[in-house]
């Protein structure tokens, strides 16, 4: 492709395009047309400044080495909405995973609090940690003020399996 | 001793870039029987016909073989070129190295070239075992049927008429007119719809060669091209139509309120009713599912019958029944038109649960001086002057998920609309046109454009996610604007939907009754894109209008007059030429199963029976003018009694042992 990023200077990567584009079977961004859709109901616009529609565009030119290595992708909340209104089956959100998975590939700095939900899992199996609250009256409670059952931690070999089936499906 | 000539074209590029014709022609030479083998820019052209027609004389060539571009495009030209020079014109066979070799294999040209050789192989064996044949004529019906009664059935039926030829011009509702009927005014010249349609409907209803069948509906198609006999089912309407006078008295007494489909249910007619306010025939209609007397207690006459008691002309019959018309014609004209997009479909715009968000034939309802609010917009929830007016474009179009075409009026019907809510709602309106791509294609369209951008509507580069409406009715949503990169917070009074236009709901029966191919949008199929477009494929039957593809009027009427115009060259000279490729049987071998009779699509197999009595035996007889030479029959024939001309197992096999012959030389098996 023979064009540049003025601003960045940056050129397009062929490479990993195709690799995003390999990922995404039947969901291509290439047939994007720029209707702005995705954007105007984007739930991660308002505050993170997120336009699914550029993304489409950016990874459609192969200018994705900058995109990979941004904070922008982290911020999608995977709402779905573009998914389900995008007219053209381009689907922005399967565009930002491909992407998350390219950054965590080439070990670019992931948000912390993506890692830690991953060690949280690593750890004890749940994707939320059980927490304490503060009611309204002041009172602080956990599940044992509550006499609410213990959860015993992941089982055994879950770690492995659980590392396993990541790896399997970054393949 | 056969002469075969074969003739390699290039194409200009579009074969001679991927396969090497010198070699194909080269390795041609070589074949059995081959007199000689050349190759050549474009066969088709003047000089290339000659060079065929040349060499049939100065070679004595007795069978050509010609590699060139699909037989469906060429086919019959090369066969005149040949009939000029002597030679029947059914000893020609035609090897496709365009769409089956060049196009498909640009990438490997090696083994496209190799393709090649090896279909240019299967023809010359082909080609040596046809059979001389002659074309048949049958004589021909001239009256014609036009299906269908909007703009494309009005104008192709008046052409038809007015060239003498007699029309029946069948409309499923009770008026004709059909969607045009419906719309205020006409882009870009903004004439009122109504004034330059209204006039031709009448001309319709006067004209002496048209029979008009409102109310009816075409129930079964049997014949071929030149002889269609069609059975017309004309549904009651419980109104005389002798005596009717369209008074409306009637309609003003019925007490039974039914939503008025003319006006988009914006408003509500009567059980019994006159379709519009411009109807032709301008008679009344009971509508049965509705009527109290009809629907509730059939047949007892205690029941209302209030129509009955005020028509003064004494039209009102409840004891009217279907009526069958059997019609025979030469040609049929299908103008059936299109529907529009249900947006209901499409939950996140809100059609169907928000009053204000309406589809652009609303809006032309609520715009029509002739509708329900005399021609005031005003927004259908509070019945107030709406402040500002949004279009959302490409509703159900280019959408992946409902229809991926381009409806080609959107962007035009949106520019009117905008155009019309400026004129009648002034300069303190804001109007806005959120849009993808604006399409501004036509003759005088990119002007119209202007003209909007000129009186102040503005327009949003960018579609909404969704639209969400306030307590108050009215509606508000966020549209990403690509040129300025911000996000737009719209508020609006009124969103006007730009839905497309979408294959009617009785495209599938259309394509049922008439053998109608249908395209992968769902629309009626067209012959050739480019060099049959008004054509159906099945012989006989011509399109017109948005039943073929998405329209806006100026097409249509083009496409109808030209539809009409095919009509004439078919039938004027009161005979046509049919295609000797027919099925044949073979008496001896027949034994009388009728699977041929079962599975024929085009019901040209007789069953005959034959043979001393008590010793009687059936046997199948083609009629050869219905016959389409498809060659179902003979693919099912257990005992290969039944075969196409030129297509008999002799040919194909031949082919088939041509297509192994290298193979087999090679070692294969």
């Amino acid at each position: 492709m023979s064009l540049v990023d003025s601003m960045s200077m940056a050129k397009p990567n062929l490479e990993s395009r195709e690799k995003i584009l390999s990922k995404l079977r039947g969901r291509d961004p290439v047939n994007c047309f720029q209707c702005m859709k995705c954007t105007s109901g984007c739930t991660a616009l308002k505050l993170l400044e997120l336009k699914p529609h550029e993304i489409e565009k950016l990874v459609n030119l192969g200018l994705v080495d900058e995109l990979a290595s941004s904070d922008i992708i982290w911020t999608c909340v995977t709402c779905l909405k573009c998914v389900q209104r995008c007219p053209q089956k381009a689907s922005p959100y399967h565009v930002i995973m491909a992407l998350r998975n390219l950054a965590v590939e080439r070990e670019a700095k992931v948000p912390e609090a993506y890692m830690k939900a991953v060690s949280q899992i690593l750890e004890t199996g749940l994707a939320e940690a059980y927490q304490k609250i503060t009611t309204r009256k002041m009172e602080t409670c956990d599940r044992e003020s509550l006499k609410l059952p213990k959860i015993s931690g992941p089982k055994e070999g879950f770690q492995a399996a659980f590392l396993k089936a990541l790896e399997e499906r970054q393949a | 001793m056969t002469r075969i000539g074969v003739y390699v074209c290039h194409c200009g590029l579009n074969i001679a870039g991927v396969v090497d014709v010198e070699k194909v022609a080269k390795y041609a030479e070589g074949l059995p029987d081959v007199a000689l083998a050349k190759h050549y820019t474009y066969m088709c052209s003047d000089s290339g016909q000659r060079l065929i027609q040349d060499d049939i004389e100065a070679h004595k060539l007795d069978r050509i073989v010609i590699a060139t571009c699909s037989p469906r495009m060429h086919e019959e030209t090369f066969r005149k070129a040949v009939a000029e020079a002597g030679l029947n014109p059914y000893l020609v066979e035609v090897v496709n190295l365009r769409e089956q070799v060049s196009w498909p294999h640009s990438h490997e040209p090696e083994k496209a070239t190799e393709k090649a050789k090896a279909l240019v192989r299967m023809g010359v064996a082909r080609v040596k075992l046809l059979e001389p044949l002659e074309k048949q004529k049958v004589s021909v019906e001239k009256g014609v049927l036009v299906v269908g009664g909007g703009i494309a059935g009005i104008q192709a039926s008046l052409d038809l008429a007015n060239a003498g030829f007699k029309v029946h011009l069948v409309e499923k509702s009770p008026s004709i007119g059909g969607r045009m009927a419906q719309l205020d005014k006409t882009f870009p010249t903004l004439d009122c719809s109504a004034c330059i349609l209204t006039p031709k409907m009448v001309d319709v209803a006067k004209n002496p060669n048209i029979t008009l069948l409102t109310n009816s509906e075409v129930a079964s198609v049997k014949g071929f091209v030149g002889n269609y006999e069609v059975s017309i089912l004309r549904k009651p309407r419980y109104v005389d139509e002798g005596k009717c006078v369209g008074c409306e008295l009637c309609t003003q007494v019925c007490p039974v309120k039914v939503p008025d489909k003319f006006n988009e249910k914006l408003s509500q007619s009567r059980a019994i009713s006159i379709h519009s306010s411009h109807a032709v025939p301008k008679i009344a209609t009971i509508n049965p599912d509705y009527c109290l007397r009809l629907k509730v207690k059939k047949g007892k006459k205690d029941v209302c019958g209030k129509c009955l008691e005020t028509c003064e002309a004494k039209a009102i019959d409840f004891e009217q029944q279907p009526e069958n018309i059997q019609l025979k014609v030469g040609a049929i004209v299908l103008a059936v038109g299109s529907d529009v997009f249900d947006a209901t479909k499409m939950p996140e715009f809100g059609y169907g649960r928000f009053p204000n968000v309406v589809s652009n034939i609303k809006f032309e309802r609520i715009s029509d001086a002739s509708g329900p609010t005399g021609g005031k917009i005003l927004s259908p929830k509070t019945g107030k002057l709406p402040k500002s007016i949004v279009f959302v474009q490409c509703v159900g179009s280019r959408d992946k998920r409902f229809h991926e075409y381009c409806c080609r009026v959107g962007c035009m019907v949106s520019l009117k609309q905008a155009i019309l809510a400026r004129e009648k709602l002034g300069g303190d309106v804001s109007i806005y046109v959120c849009f993808n791509d604006l399409r501004s294609f036509g003759k005088g369209y990119e002007e119209f454009y202007r003209r909007a951008r000129d009186i102040d509507i503005n327009f949003v580069a960018g579609i909404p996610s969704d639209i969400r409406m306030a307590s108050d009715g009215s509606l508000y949503f966020d549209v990403f604007e690509r040129g300025t990169n911000k996000l737009l917070e719209m508020h609006a009074d009124l969103v006007v939907l730009a839905n497309g236009l979408v294959p009617s709901d009785d495209i599938k029966r259309i394509n049922e009754l008439f053998h109608a191919s249908r395209s992968a949008d769902g629309f009626l199929l067209e012959a050739h894109p480019k060099l049959r477009p008004l054509e159906c494929s099945t012989a006989g039957i011509f399109l017109a209008g948005a039943c073929q593809g998405p329209k806006d009027i100026p097409d249509t009427v083009a496409q109808a007059s030209g539809a009409a115009a095919k009509v004439m060259d078919l039938l004027s000279s009161g005979e046509i030429e049919i295609e000797p490729l027919k099925a044949v049987v073979d008496e001896d071998l027949c034994s009388g199963c009728r699977v041929c009779e079962l599975l024929c699509p085009f019901l040209a197999i007789d069953m005959k029976k034959e043979g001393t009595v008590g010793r009687e035996k059936l046997r199948a007889e083609v009629i050869e003018a219905m016959c389409q030479g498809c060659g179902l029959c003979s693919a099912a024939c257990p005992t290969g009694a039944i075969q196409i001309q030129q297509y008999g197992s002799r040919q194909v096999l031949a082919q088939v042992d041509a297509a192994l012959a290298e193979a087999q030389a090679k070692g294969g098996s």
